[in-house]
């Protein structure tokens, strides 16, 4: 038997979210520290933090996470 | 607040401003409301400043001196690790993400929660800046 139309379109979408939520749960579990840059026209570079201008980012990074301390509570 | 961060210069830390426009007198009351505006857009966000082309300091959230201090930091360490002016900067730690984008002779540095969406961060910054740089108050509202 044919599935009604509403029934083929919330599967479709429930099959996308279930996957982005599956996305989200890799990129949490798996997702390390870095460091890019972007320069203009859309250029990007990643520096490993073990590079000296990798350590530098970061460090430099720190410093501003702290400055900016916790989130406020809403 | 902002009168207080208009007066903390940082001379030169962002004199490399990539997309070379000049940005005309931005106040600090506009950089206020901006800065207020986009903590009310990105639920992660923690804190922010946004400076002008000389790096002075014209709203953040927080101690604004540390705040000139430490982007000028990163900008300086992010121009010298490639052999052009960076326009944004995106570091994602344990601790939580840094970004920072230059435009329209305006700069803006935000810290955000782990995993705060990059694209729309850096879109939010981005409209903010170019709206301050067109005399708005970084709404986007025409009637600023």
């Amino acid at each position: 038997m044919t599935p009604k139309p509403h029934r083929v379109l919330l599967d479709r979408v429930s099959g996308y979210a279930d996957e982005a939520a599956a996305y989200m749960r890799r990129r949490r579990a798996f997702r390390r520290p870095f460091a890019r840059l972007y320069y203009r026209g859309g250029r990007a570079e990643d520096h490993a933090a073990d590079s000296v201008a990798g350590g530098e980012l970061f460090v430099a990074a720190g410093r501003l996470i702290e400055v900016a301390g916790k989130r406020p509570k809403a | 607040m902002s009168q207080e961060a208009r007066a903390i210069g940082t001379a030169g830390i962002l004199a490399e401003m990539s997309d070379g426009e000049t940005s005309a007198a931005v106040s600090g009351d506009a950089a206020e409301s901006a800065l207020a505006f986009l903590a009310e857009m990105s639920l992660d966000l923690r804190g922010a400043a946004i400076l002008d082309s000389a790096g002075s300091v014209l709203a953040a959230s927080g101690d604004a001196a540390r705040w000139g201090e430490d982007a000028a930091a990163l900008f300086e360490v992010a121009d010298r690790a490639g052999d052009e002016p960076v326009e944004q900067v995106h570091v994602g730690t344990e601790q939580g993400e840094v970004f920072a984008l230059r435009h329209a002779g305006l700069a803006a540095v935000a810290v955000t929660e782990r995993f705060a969406l990059a694209s729309l961060t850096f879109f939010d910054m981005r409209s903010l800046l170019r709206d301050l740089a067109a005399g708005g108050d970084g709404r986007g509202r025409d009637d600023a």
